[in-house]
């Protein structure tokens, strides 16, 4: 998958990458990536769980903005089926920083 | 590849989508593409919500009336298909032996999250959804790591350049 990352990005359009093998991820070096440590087949998390998979939308397109190093990768601090996304405070600044 | 191969295949990955740290002898011997190349870099320009979005997914989903992805070929199928965020939901298979992905029978927004980037859309958070994603088997190696990015890669770049698209989310499988 990075490799694809790679070439988009490459063409001119900005991207950000989900990861959930990490040691992939540092071997491609994709332009950007947010980690998670989760089961294969689950980059969103669980079938019906809407708030699990709105807040992994979220941080990547968060990180988009917020990463400024090239190949750097965010561990997203969410635990496969222990976290509480009750308490997930949703990003709102989704501006490239020289405009924010 | 036989079909005793292809069940022999399945049947790893869901022990691996169970235990991942069984995985990390395919892992280590993974080499994917030289050291040392320049990472490529384009920042997005606009805020999110001037910004058309399109996913990219690795997950190998497709529509029911396209070709599956060949899995005969050990080096995978670098193909890709263009995947209609309208009838998605309602009309997909996933053709990947590589990962258990009965979870993503039930509720394909777990590799594909085409319903939550909806929702965002109308919220205002995003600018536009577009209307076509692209869909890769991924498991691509050996001699198809450089008919991915030769050729079916820079399509889908193309595509996606021809589509106004500003910004693209890759998901893995």
């Amino acid at each position: 998958m990075g490799l694809i990352q790679r070439e988009i990005e490459k063409a001119g359009i900005a991207t950000i990458g989900i990861s959930i093998v990490r040691e992939f991820t540092e071997k491609v070096q994709p332009p950007r990536s947010v980690f998670l440590r989760w089961p294969f087949g689950h980059p969103l998390g669980e079938p019906g769980n809407v708030k699990q998979q709105r807040s992994v939308v979220l941080e990547s397109l968060k990180a988009l903005y917020t990463i400024s190093t090239p190949g750097e990768i965010i561990d997203l601090p969410f635990r496969w089926r222990r976290h509480d996304y009750s308490t997930y405070v949703e990003p709102d600044n989704f501006v490239p920083r020289d405009q924010s | 590849m036989s079909l005793i191969n292809r069940i022999k295949n399945r049947l790893i990955a869901k022990v691996i989508t169970r235990y991942p740290s069984l995985a990390q002898r395919f892992i280590t011997a993974y080499e994917p593409r030289e050291s040392g190349e320049v990472i490529p870099w384009t920042p997005a320009k606009k805020p999110l919500n001037e910004c058309k979005l399109a996913v990219v997914t690795t997950s190998g989903v497709h529509h029911n009336g396209q070709d599956p992805f060949d899995m005969q070929d050990s080096e995978g199928d670098p193909s890709f298909r263009a995947i209609n965020a309208a009838t998605i939901n309602d009309d997909y298979r996933i053709t990947h032996d590589y990962y258990d992905h009965s979870d993503a029978e039930k509720d394909l927004n777990i590799v594909l999250p085409l319903d939550r980037l909806r929702e965002l859309q109308q919220e205002g958070f995003i600018g536009k959804l577009a209307d076509t994603h692209y869909s890769f088997m991924g498991h691509i190696d050996g001699r198809h790591i450089a008919t991915l990015i030769g050729r079916t890669a820079k399509q889908v770049v193309e595509n996606l350049k021809q589509d106004n698209v500003d910004v693209v989310l890759l998901t893995p499988a």
